[in-house]
């Protein structure tokens, strides 16, 4: 019992925490057709920024201009990068990002430094909400999980709900028509662009200060971003949030879990045998924990190629 | 044609109207200078340039200045392999590596497979800081030399002085990374739980810094009660499993192998004080001249990789100064066997080379975080306090079976 509680509160906190970065990704290739391998980069770029800010003023005003901040270098990245090699399709797209991607490294360790910097909570916010089986449960953790959640009805309300939701998914599906009724489509892209970043640079703000800001953030979280989104459909808000939530959990609990394959051959008396053949037969779930998010995208890759919420099914 | 010939003959003229030049003893640096280990790459290249610059200021060897050139392996094997071979195409007599096992066991390989394919012409590999069991086991050979603790000498170090000051408890959980460095690590601990006097109640691996959420670990610790935590971790590893621990609450003591990690301490803040590290050299502890001269000339005191690099590079400089070339062509067969016969004196106490499998025997010292102390790290009020030195000889392990090393002739 103990283990499934702490094992759940962990794995939804921590999908939250992915789905906070992966729905600015998949935000911007649902909308954009654009597939942003630079997108942990503004992650990270919201970190050092927030600590910076948090240095010279205090943590909320970093929390709050920060993403401003990320917004507006991602929108200097559509509107004079982006926009010009858009004519020439998504190979183009992609290796302007992943360049973008090794700059932002390289120029955080030009001025940061390599070494992670001390971007802290305030203290304000230091301390335990509740007591679960002897284990104090983080406040901290929890401010992130609510800050995803306001997120993701924000932005669903957003799209779903507004006016402005209205044009920027006419904008999407059908470009032309849009921008003939007088909608002015290169703006929207830029504005799409923009809140996409702002939301990584939100989840780099509030993340940073719990996980260490150091200069390969974006590369460690990178790639396990992309997998949610590829799980969760490209270009779905809601599969985000599923495979998020999904990938928490599946990595928690695995975690807490000793099974391996010779555990396997216990149930039917060939346990000694296994266990003495080691290697594979004894490699236990809990120490290959970090693989499981892989393996799940190659399931869903092969039952359902477009994600688990993607449109092309 | 005549042209070819009149310029062949040109460059013959000027090759024999040169004096000949000694040869410059050459050292590369085959790191991790780019890519997520560039911050530790980095620390092995500035100590390995520092404590050559020292033997420079006293003359250099064969009567030229030695030349450090510096090869980017991007922190991977492929990359190292590449680079071995550029450095040898470029006349690199010595190679310096430390921050991966994987890259080590590549490049060690290397070497040996070149030394028999090129006799006279021989490269020696200095390891500075790859700690894997099997690079003086099995992979072991003469060329070869460690110039770093390994997994038992810093458990046994840090269970001892744990132990002494009645801090390590009966019950200790390890946690390591699933790697040969990892699994050495728990191999060690296991090992040593009976002359610890203590109970490993689990021992646990996991993926190397991948994990962003150490939480639902920290729920399997606090799940079987341990006094102590050991861990090998280092980087992200161990800087998410600590916080994760004080976050939740937990009241257990940590013995750490990396804990001196540049930024650590900073991050992890008062989390940190009461922690334990088993490392090579701490600048509390032994004669601090070595410290302040190191401070003096690049800016702060020696941290982390730093020490132990320092120290080879200076164990080198003795093996030099007893083989005389006479500034004609540099035999390393000669410079690795005088390497052998060098005692250097650290600021901790004598580190010297065992013949067997060219693994140093060296003193390991186990310090703990405190608050006030003498040098204070990465900004904050909080530093390494010296526990305990202990002596090269009473921190070695017997040689490896598996090291079946030839020696030339």
């Amino acid at each position: 019992m103990e283990f499934v509680v702490i094992s759940t509160l962990n794995g939804v906190i921590y999908g939250l925490l992915l789905f906070m970065v992966s729905a600015g990704l998949t935000l911007i290739f649902g909308m954009m057709g654009v597939l942003n391998f630079a997108h942990a980069s503004f992650y990270m770029l919201g970190a050092y920024v927030a600590y910076t800010l948090s240095g010279l003023f205090d943590f909320w005003v970093g929390l709050l201009v920060a993403p401003l901040v990320v917004a507006g270098v991602g929108i200097l990245v559509e509107r004079f990068m982006l926009r010009r090699v858009h004519a020439f399709g998504h190979a183009h797209e992609l290796l302007l990002t992943f360049g973008l991607a090794l700059i932002f490294e390289e120029l955080i360790k030009l001025f940061y430094g390599d070494f992670p910097v001390n971007y802290q909570m305030p203290e304000a916010l230091r301390f335990a909400a509740f007591t679960v089986f002897d284990t104090d449960y983080p406040f901290y953790r929890l401010f992130i999980g609510v800050v995803a959640v306001i997120m993701f009805a924000v932005l669903f309300v957003l799209l779903a709900r507004t006016r402005i939701g209205i044009v920027v998914r006419a904008a999407e599906r059908l470009p032309k028509m849009a921008e003939s009724l007088g909608h002015n489509i290169p703006l929207v892209f830029m504005g799409v662009f923009g809140v996409g970043a702002a939301l990584a640079g939100l989840a780099g703000a509030v993340a940073g200060a719990y996980f260490p800001t150091n200069p390969n953030m974006a590369l460690e979280l990178g790639v396990i971003v992309f997998v949610v989104v590829v799980v969760g459909g490209l270009g779905s808000l809601k599969g985000s949030l599923v495979a998020s939530l999904m990938i928490g959990l599946f990595s928690s609990f695995s975690i807490g879990l000793d099974w391996s394959l010779a555990g396997l051959f216990d149930l039917v008396g060939l346990g000694a045998w296994a266990h003495s053949l080691g290697g594979l037969m004894t490699m236990t779930v809990s120490s290959i924990s970090g693989t499981i998010p892989f393996l799940l995208m190659l399931i869903v890759l092969l039952v359902r190629p477009a994600g688990l919420m993607g449109d092309r099914n | 044609m005549r042209t070819l010939a009149a310029f062949a003959l040109s460059t013959a003229a000027i090759a024999w109207a040169t004096p000949t030049m000694a040869e410059p003893l050459r050292i590369g640096i085959i790191e991790s200078l780019s890519g997520s280990q560039t911050s530790t790459g980095r620390l092995y290249a500035a100590a390995v340039q520092y404590g050559v610059d020292l033997i420079n200021a006293n003359g250099g060897f064969n009567g030229e200045p030695i030349e450090v050139i510096e090869y980017d392996n991007a922190g991977g094997s492929t990359g190292a392999a590449d680079k071995f071979r550029q450095a040898v195409a470029d006349g690199v007599h010595i190679v310096f590596q430390g921050a991966s096992s994987a890259v080590a066991g590549q490049i060690t390989e290397d070497v040996r497979r070149h030394n028999i394919r090129n006799p006279g012409s021989e490269v020696m590999f200095i390891n500075v800081g790859a700690e894997a069991m099997s690079l003086t086991g099995e992979q072991c050979h003469f060329y070869h030399f460690r110039y770093a603790t390994t997994a038992p000498m810093r458990v046994n170090a840090l269970v001892n002085a744990m132990a002494a000051a009645g801090e390590l408890g009966t019950r200790v959980f390890s946690i390591n990374q699933n790697y040969s460095w990892g699994q050495d690590m728990q191999a060690a601990i296991e090992a040593a739980a009976a002359a610890g006097g203590y109970e490993v109640v689990e021992a646990v691996l996991h993926d190397v810094n991948t994990i962003q959420d150490f939480a639902p670990f920290v729920a399997r610790i606090n799940a079987a009660d341990p006094d102590t935590v050991i861990t090998g971790n280092w980087s992200n590893d161990l800087l998410l499993l600590m916080k994760a621990a004080s976050e939740a609450g937990l009241d257990v003591r940590f013995g750490t192998t990396f804990l001196d990690q540049p930024g650590n301490i900073a991050n992890a803040g008062d989390t940190a004080l009461g922690h334990y590290l088993a490392n090579n050299y701490v600048p509390a502890a032994g004669d601090p001249a070595f410290a302040e001269a190191y401070a003096a000339a690049v800016g702060h005191v020696p941290v982390f990789v730093e020490p132990p690099t320092i120290f080879a590079v200076g164990a080198l400089g003795l093996a030099l100064a007893d083989v005389d070339f006479a500034g004609g062509e540099i035999d390393v067969t000669e410079i690795a066997k005088a390497l052998e016969g060098v005692t250097y004196e650290s600021p901790v106490g004598p580190i010297s080379v065992r013949a067997e499998d060219h693994q140093t025997i060296r003193p390991v010292v186990v310090s703990r975080v405190a608050r006030g102390t003498q040098y204070p790290v990465d900004d904050t009020d909080l530093g390494f306090e010296p526990v305990s030195v202990v002596a090269g000889p009473d921190a070695i392990y017997p040689v490896q079976a598996s090291c079946e090393m030839e020696r030339p002739d």
